[in-house]
């Protein structure tokens, strides 16, 4: 459990990190908490030349509200996310899902921009990204731009970040009045990750029809998604048990699952689509309980 | 485990059986491929230099032709190892005429083994089949280009 | 036992615990010696292979390496690893230290590498070439097992490394008088121990003195010093073991491998001291792993429940070679197979099978948990076939007290039980007629709760000799100091158990002094008498005898020097709060310390007493002891998802005499939580071309402590006439008794939908798949076991 050599930096600031990133390329890797990196760089899986410890650069760390938006430091630990008062009041969805990731010695490290870079396809937030229209925002020498969350994502391990580039934040937009919110995760037994992830995000009218929906999935596929067929069949509807059973149906529709020790395809499908019932049910719920 | 598919390339089957035989077009087509030397008639050894995301390493691997029937059919084998394991697939390719284009199919058999059987093969099916695609439109990009 | 116990039976804390907790124990990796070197193994990636060369000219050349070696080097300098089953016909299936021409498994070592610190040792190990052939792997054992599969070993005829039977009673007859005759095909999977230290080795060689020390990561001390002496071909005087803290064995480091013999030698031929760590994969891929047995079953059986016959063939896979006890684990299996049951005509047999795939070997329980698992699984079955209850079933089939000694239809003797109580208790403190209706009411609700129960016994206190591969006894040594401070050797290697204390207590009440004054020393074969080692449940039922017996001498000798000094009777004195009293006056006494000294001062022994205070004592036990006891599991499951809820778990266990009942409570919760990573969770699945696809900690599965909930524990007391202190033994009883429980648990949920059986692991997909499959089927009750 002994990587392979490498060059280490600790930046002090983004400019200097970014001046190293620029320079290294595809040659660097970042080091923020290290969970995902550290373990294939010791079983050898992964040998970048250069490591960059971005892990000092403090003012990655923070979270804040800007126009209306939750704006989260990418070196924002699973931890601050948990336990933050701003997250839990703004975006519940994000504080219940870092309570998932794994356990207390990976809340503390794990950062929220780690998680996301690194696109593991069973990761936790990308679910509640997806589903939160959150943007992702990057940093180049060259300037900074904003990728969708749902966007961001493109297949195993792999997201549009390019070499040269740091996620710096995420966006998070508010939440409407009268919304309710779930993660509900079934885990992978040894590792921890996600089987199936579904995140709700939801929102009642005055009538108690759903004003909006978001579903956004995460293990079921080479990236996460949002379950748009299934999200069309609640939207303006006043849900049902009938109705959501439909609608958590097709939670996978047109997604080829993935297929691994832990879960055949076919399972993963299925249990999509319970755990999506699962999440809108206590998102609708929710949602009610603040109502009321 | 077992993958299979087909693509649809620009060109007769001639062509894309010639291009499938050149490997100045390999070495640019087969993904991660740094470098392609003749080892003999039909087996070139290989630098692989592998990247998806994080993951990253480098091999040394073969890839020989057998069981040739130009311009239809034939047998591909890839073998590459490196500190994590190795991997070997052995895919059968058959090429069918479908009016101006060829239809490809390929299937064939993926082993992995150590490490990259032990850790990687969440990510190893999904990483071949991509591979693949990659391989065929670096091929029918090929066939693109000599075709203007 | 003796006339106080202060602290026998009484939840006296570990004193291990103290520098376990605070970080200061030390491990054979905190050992760093002046010059160490580093060794490493290349490992194979191939399941089967031939080797067509290694080159290993980078790696030899490569800045900070020492040595490169392969089995060229090697083969002649060091023995195959040892293996002391003797069973009829068995074929031979040595392991060489290194492979030579062919790699048998995944894991396999093909080479060494040597070099001044760990960092230049894992980039030189990356530089050896090795330049496989792949051959053909022989994964499934039952395919393995017939005429036309290819083989494991080239040398060998076929895979079949031994064929095993044993008979009792009149089985055509109970067949042929049967009711009903009743089939169950079982699996015990392959499970991997995971001890939280992996193994560890370091030697050290002293050229003048000529004397190797090895520090090694083992349950057997003197057993591996023997073997280690013999692989090496050099003077077992020359030779000390040294077993320092150890994180956890489990079975795994019950045996002999590769890598304490290459550093051993290693460390003779290069003159520096030489280090090995196991990482966690090369634990995963290269340390034994366990069960593995595939049982077909058949029970002959009347309507009314009451048992006749069983009939049963056992498949076990033994890997591709023999580590120290491979063969002998399924021959145990055999012989408890008839569990806690009136079962008069019995016919078991067992074909050990070779495959390319690790070793399996003593894996917690060794053989009984598989015995108990078929068994309890059968009894279950077998109820819900006849439509009984399955408590009551058991009830009717189990030996009376007063039937014991008890022999079974496989000739053991079983010492002593009450059976029928302990499952009583179980019953009672589970609440098991109102958890039947709780159940009910929940089924009409569409809830799936089942109640699953496992009457188990088994054997432990491993002994007698002559049922034993290596000896089946054990030593101990106690002496008391000039100061009175009071030392005991034992010949056990206690590696959590907690030996240090139990023993402490034991000594401690049987001279009359406190516990602090006691020091429990084990692990090192220059100190200690030879002794056997750790496993079985054996070292407080023969080591703990030992000791005892020792503790008897000493006694008697400080009360016949106390006698001499006091002018009393010896047999009128005891020893009590580090004085000798008599039993007549109170008044009459003397210090202990001044016995003591008088012992050494030997100015004023009595005639024919030797001066000193030092007892050696080896016992060796009439019988094995059979600890029993009944588990009760509740779950639930959640149809959508095959998610296994454990709602409630009740065990009464029943180890005779208990010693620290502190103890004995953490030894049940940890076997029952080990039991429930396989019922549940643990499977290591090869794949067709061999390849470990549960290699690491991200896919094998371990309980976790939330997966745990609060495990009840009860006790039924019931002594074993086999050894002086009554204890049966208890390290193993939680893994042998609670899986079937788990398993018996979640079959009987499901059982309504039809499902008659499903294998373990309880995989969410796999409890799923059959709730789906079964809800489908067109009657809902025409599913077939398989």
């Amino acid at each position: 459990m002994i990587p392979t050599a490498f060059e280490y930096f600790a930046p002090k600031s983004l400019d200097e990190a970014l001046r190293l990133v620029e320079r290294h390329g595809d040659e660097a890797k970042l080091l923020a908490g290290g969970h995902s990196l550290l373990p294939l760089m010791k079983l050898r899986l992964s040998v970048p030349r250069y490591v960059i410890d971005i892990g000092r650069i403090k003012s990655l760390r923070s979270i804040r509200e800007d126009a209306g938006a939750l704006v989260i430091g990418a070196l924002t630990t699973h931890h601050d996310m948990e336990t933050s008062e701003l997250v839990g009041s703004r975006c519940p969805l994000l504080a219940e899902t870092a309570a998932e990731i794994g356990d207390v010695q990976v809340r503390n490290r794990g950062t929220v921009g780690g998680s996301l870079a690194h696109g593991d396809p069973a990761a936790d937030y990308p679910a509640a990204m997806v589903a939160l229209d959150a943007e992702i925002v990057v940093a180049a020498s060259s300037g900074t731009r904003r990728i969708r969350a749902e966007d961001f994502f493109v297949d195993l391990l792999t997201t549009q970040l390019r070499p040269g580039e740091i996620v710096t934040e995420v966006r998070v937009p508010a939440s409407p009045e009268m919304s309710g919110s779930a993660y509900c995760k079934l885990h992978q037994p040894a590792s921890g990750f996600a089987l199936v992830g579904a995140a709700a995000q939801i929102a009642l009218d005055s009538n108690g029809k759903l004003a909006s929906v978001a579903i956004g999935m995460t293990g079921v596929a080479v990236r996460a998604y949002r379950a748009r067929a299934a999200e069309a069949v609640l939207a303006g509807n006043k849900p049902s048990g009938k109705l959501l059973a439909e609608a958590a149906e097709k939670v996978a529709d047109g997604i080829e699952p993935l297929a691994d020790l832990h879960a055949s395809a076919a399972y993963r499908r299925a249990v999509a689509s319970v755990y999506a019932r699962r999440a809108l049910e206590t998102a609708i719920s929710r949602a009610n309980e603040r109502k009321a | 485990m077992k993958i299979e598919g087909q693509y649809i390339l620009p060109g007769p089957p001639e062509a894309v059986w010639e291009r499938l035989n050149d490997p100045a077009i390999l070495v640019k087509s087969l993904p991660g491929v740094e470098t392609l030397e003749p080892d003999g008639p039909d087996r070139y050894r290989a630098k692989i230099q592998y990247k998806m995301g994080a993951v990253s390493g480098t091999f040394a691997g073969e890839v020989e032709l057998s069981d040739k029937n130009p311009p239809h059919a034939m047998k591909l084998k890839t073998s590459a190892r490196g500190g994590p394991g190795f991997v070997t697939a052995v895919g059968q390719l058959d090429l069918v005429a479908k009016g101006k284009e060829t239809e490809v199919h390929y299937s064939g058999d993926l082993q992995l083994g150590g490490l990259l059987a032990a850790v990687g093969s969440r990510m190893m099916e999904g990483a071949a089949k991509k591979s693949i695609d990659e391989f065929f439109q670096a091929i029918a990009t090929s066939l693109g280009n000599s075709s203007q | 036992m003796a006339t106080t116990t202060k602290y026998v039976g009484k939840p006296v804390k570990r004193k291990e615990d103290a520098r376990l907790i605070q970080g200061i124990a030390h491990y054979v990796d905190d050992r760093v010696l002046p010059g160490m070197l580093y060794l490493g193994v290349v490992r194979s990636p191939y399941a089967h292979a031939r080797i067509r060369a290694i080159d290993t000219e980078k790696a030899r050349t490569a800045a900070g390496v020492v040595a490169v070696l392969t089995a060229a080097d090697l083969s002649q300098a060091i023995g195959p690893v040892p293996c002391a089953a003797q069973l009829p016909d068995l074929k031979p299936a040595p392991r060489p230290v290194l492979a030579l021409d062919e790699v048998l498994f995944v894991g396999e070592g093909v080479a060494v590498v040597v070099a001044t610190d760990p960092y230049t040792l894992r980039d030189a190990l990356d530089l050896v070439d090795v330049d496989y052939e792949a051959l053909t792997a022989v994964v499934d054992p039952e395919k393995a097992a017939r005429k036309d599969s290819p083989r494991v070993h080239d040398s060998l005829a076929d895979n079949i490394a031994y064929r095993w039977e044993i008979e009792g009673g009149d089985l055509r007859k109970a067949f042929r008088q049967a009711d009903r005759v009743l089939k169950l095909r079982m699996t015990n999977q392959r499970v991997i121990p995971v001890a939280m230290e992996c193994r560890a080795a370091l030697a050290e060689y002293d050229r003048g003195d000529d004397r190797l020390t090895l520090w090694s990561s083992s349950q057997i001390p003197h057993l591996l010093r023997t073997q280690i002496a013999s692989m090496l071909k050099i003077h077992e005087s020359s030779v000390t073991v040294i077993v320092p803290e150890v994180g956890g064995g489990f079975g795994s480091k019950l045996n002999v491998y590769p890598e304490e013999a290459l550093v051993s030698y290693l460390a003779m031929h290069l003159g520096r001291p030489v280090k090995w760590i196991e990482s966690r994969r090369e634990n995963f891929l290269a340390t034994i792993h366990g069960r593995d047995q595939i049982c077909e079953m058949e029970f002959a059986v009347q309507r009314d429940g009451t048992l006749l016959g069983l009939r049963a063939h056992i498949i076990a896979d033994l890997g591709a070679y023999y580590q120290l006890l491979t063969p002998l684990i399924p021959t145990l299996s055999g012989l408890m197979l008839c569990g806690c049951y009136r079962l008069p005509n019995v016919r078991v047999e067992i074909t050990g099978v070779l495959t390319n795939k690790m070793s399996t070997d003593a894996y917690r329980g060794a053989g009984r948990p598989e015995a108990t698992y078929f068994i309890e699984r059968g009894i279950d079955f077998v109820a819900a076939e006849l439509k009984k209850d399955p408590a009551e079933l058991r009830r009717k089939n189990f030996p009376k007290s007063k039937d014991f000694p008890y022999v079974t239809a496989t000739g053991l003797i079983y010492d002593t039980a009450n059976y029928q109580a302990a499952m009583d208790l179980a019953l009672q403190k589970a609440g098991y007629k109102k958890l039947r209706r709780e159940q009910e009411a929940a089924r009409k609700k569409g809830r799936y709760i089942g109640i699953g129960l496992s009457s188990y016994v088994e054997i432990c206190g491993m002994g007698p000799s002559s049922a034993m591969p290596a000896g089946g006894w054990e030593s101990a040594t106690v002496r008391i100091e000039p100061t009175g401070s009071v030392r005991v050797l034992t010949g056990s290697s206690p590696h959590g158990q907690g030996e240090e204390t139990t023993f402490a207590q034991i000594a401690a009440d049987f001279l009359g002094v406190g516990i602090e004054d006691v020091a429990v020393i084990h692990g090192n074969t220059s100190i200690v008498p030879y002794g056997i080692g750790t496993f079985g449940s054996r070292s407080t039922a023969v080591g703990g005898a030992a000791l005892y017996r020792c503790l008897e001498k000493l006694r008697d000798k400080l009360l016949k020097i106390a006698g001499h000094l006091m002018q009393e009777d010896p047999a009128k004195l005891v020893l009590r709060g580090k004085q000798v009293v008599s039993r007549r006056d109170a008044h009459k006494s003397m210090p202990l310390l001044d016995v003591i000294s008088a012992a050494y001062m030997a100015k004023t022994l009595p005639e024919g007493v030797e001066p000193g205070l030092d007892e050696t004592d080896f016992f060796e036990p009439s019988n094995f002891t059979y600890p029993f006891g009944t588990h009760v599991a509740v779950v639930e499951v959640d149809p959508e998802t095959g998610t296994v809820k454990l709602l409630k778990y009740v065990a009464v266990d029943d180890c005779g005499n208990v010693i620290n009942p502190l103890l004995v409570e953490g030894q049940v919760q940890g076997g029952i939580v080990q039991s429930i990573g396989q019922a549940l969770l643990e499977e290591a699945i090869y794949d067709e071309q061999g390849q470990l696809l549960t290699g690491e900690l991200t896919d094998y599965a371990v309980p976790r402590a939330a997966d745990i909930p609060w495990l009840e524990t009860y006790r039924t007391v019931t002594p074993t006439p086999v050894n002086p202190l009554g204890v049966k033994g208890v390290g193993e009883a939680g893994t042998i008794g609670a899986t079937p429980a788990l398993v018996n648990a979640v079959v009987d949920a499901l059982s309504r939908l039809g499902v008659r059986h499903l294998d373990m692991p309880m995989k969410r997909e796999r409890v799923w798949k059959a709730i789906r499959d079964a809800s489908s089927a067109p009657s809902g009750r025409a599913r077939k076991a398989k």
